[in-house]
């Protein structure tokens, strides 16, 4: 287990008595934790404020946009989910990859962030990790996606920047490259 | 159970879940989450704590019992855009994002009971039922008059919905929506239809306080699938027995206007499908 470095004060407490708190296991990116958090409080919250794992981003906190997209595995097998609409504590016991389980150990990127580097996908790259995240989930199930299938797949991720054709042409690339085609 | 606190409470079978929501009355119960923690964001809805579903394997998953399709309350809305029911597959496919349909189940449709939900049209055209549980045993009741208003459903204290039963049919189902854009968007209107034997069946969304269906649009719809009656005669049947609200979304006469074109065009693709029209 590691210590909870720095919590933000905004979250540590609770506002409603000492009954409002929760403690539960949680496995991010590899490593064990033990979380107190408040029983309302979202997994993107936890990741974000009490854990500090800033891979996931908080764009909307309702759902629409998809910066907060981590795979987790809630006793069903594991997918990519928005972490702003699920309670934390519905994961106890569970486990949860974020951008950082993507790329290699030492910093390494993926063959899908070498692409969106390689296109010119990444602009603010608030929606970045997002994409990536649910890229890499498109990519490990459809090996040979076509543009219709990239987009109803990345349509509940929103960029602002970019104008999406970038996006949608590294997807491309990287799952040109990763059949081994030129 | 996996987790017990003063406030949160994740169990992991529906007994453990039935107790729960005794023994915690005020608990508010979270499926996949998607509309509460949105609406406690935007203080849309107070809760003092959470009973979560979202462990109950049991809850989860799609069988067949006689002649029905039997769908776990839990099931996510992802599982139900390769559903056999065609009206079900169009309306999970066009709710939300990719990212919330695996989180989103069908018995948060339900109980959320809002008049624009996409489920809800799907079920009632389709003469869905529903079992709802508490510690006391299971009731069958039919999804028609289950929302009684909007957000307001028959589910009484200590029970959870647990199945949705749409029976299964050799036919014609779909269902489609209209909004203000093309993207993630909520249905300013929404209109499903089930058509076997020659007989259609119709049901909206947004076309009044509660999902709608009609004896007088369904003898419309069966007379334009049969060539005994035109398109016109089946639009203004449909004005004549919808309620829609007016709101900043759109007002009531777009939404007459809307149904009435989404009713003419479902009952067309039945047609095609029967091999009846062009
Ligand atoms: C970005 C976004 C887009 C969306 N787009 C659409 C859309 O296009 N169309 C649409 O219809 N909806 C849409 N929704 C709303 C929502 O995703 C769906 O209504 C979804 O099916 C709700 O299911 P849930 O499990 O997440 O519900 P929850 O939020 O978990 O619960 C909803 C309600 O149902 C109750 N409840 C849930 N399960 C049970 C049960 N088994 N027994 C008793 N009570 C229960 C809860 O107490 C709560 O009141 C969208 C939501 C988001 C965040
Ligand atoms: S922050 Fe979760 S979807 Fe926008
Ligand atoms: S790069 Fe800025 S939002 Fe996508």
């Amino acid at each position: 287990m590691t210590a909870v470095e720095d919590p933000r004060p905004e979250v540590a407490g609770g506002t409603d008595g000492p009954d409002s708190s929760v403690t539960f296991a949680l496995t991010v990116d590899g490593t064990a934790h033990e979380v107190t958090a408040r029983w309302d409080e979202s997994l993107l919250t936890v990741l974000r404020d009490r854990l500090g794992v800033r891979g996931p981003k908080t764009g909307c906190a309702h759902g629409r946009c998809g910066a907060c997209a981590v795979k987790a595995d809630l006793g069903d097998g594991g997918h990519v989910l928005c972490s702003c609409l699920v309670p934390a504590a519905t994961a106890a016991g569970g486990t949860v990859e974020t951008i950082a389980s993507i790329g290699g150990p030492d910093g390494a990127l993926s063959d899908v962030q070498e692409a969106f580097l390689a296109e010119g996908a990444v602009q603010c790259g608030i929606c970045t990790s997002g994409f990536v995240t649910a890229a890499t989930e498109l990519l490990d199930t459809n090996p040979d996606p076509t543009r219709t299938e990239i987009e109803a797949a990345l349509y509940g991720n929103l960029c602002r920047c970019t104008g999406y054709g970038r996006i949608v042409a590294a997807v491309e690339t990287a799952a040109r490259t990763r059949r081994g085609d030129a | 159970m996996l987790l017990e606190a003063p406030r949160f409470v994740l169990p992991e079978t529906l007994a453990e879940a039935l107790a729960a929501r005794a023994e915690r009355p005020e608990a508010v119960v979270v499926a996949g989450g998607t509309e509460v923690m949105p609406d406690l964001l935007w203080r849309n809805r107070t809760a003092a704590g959470f009973l979560s579903l979202r462990r109950v394997a049991a809850l989860r998953g799609t069988t067949t019992d006689g002649g029905d399709l039997v769908i776990g309350a839990g099931t996510p809305v992802a599982a139900l855009t390769t559903a056999p029911d065609g009206g079900l597959r169009a309306a999970a496919s066009s709710l939300g994002t990719p990212l919330v349909r695996t989180e989103a189940t069908i018995g948060g449709n339900v109980v959320s009971a809002l008049p624009y939900r996409n489920l809800l049209p799907t079920l009632l055209a389709g003469g869905a039922t529903l079992e709802l549980t508490s510690a006391a045993g299971t009731r069958v009741v039919p999804f028609d008059g289950f929302v009684t208003a909007p957000g307001v459903t028959g589910l009484r204290e200590g029970e959870l919905l647990t199945a949705v039963r749409l029976p299964a049919h050799v036919g014609f189902a779909d269902y489609a929506k209209v909004g203000r854009r093309n993207a993630q968007f909520v249905a300013t209107v929404s209109a499903a239809v089930v058509s076997r034997d020659g007989v259609a069946r119709l049901a909206f969304g947004n076309a009044g306080p509660i999902p709608l269906r009609s004896d007088a649009v369904d003898t419309a719809a069966t007379a334009l699938l049969d060539g005994q009656a035109t398109a016109d005669d089946l639009r203004s049947t449909v004005a004549a027995a919808v309620d829609p609200p007016e709101d900043a979304v759109a007002s009531a006469d777009y939404r007459r206007h809307a149904l009435g074109v989404l009713a003419v065009r479902l009952v067309t693709r039945a047609a095609v499908d029967a091999g009846l029209g062009s």
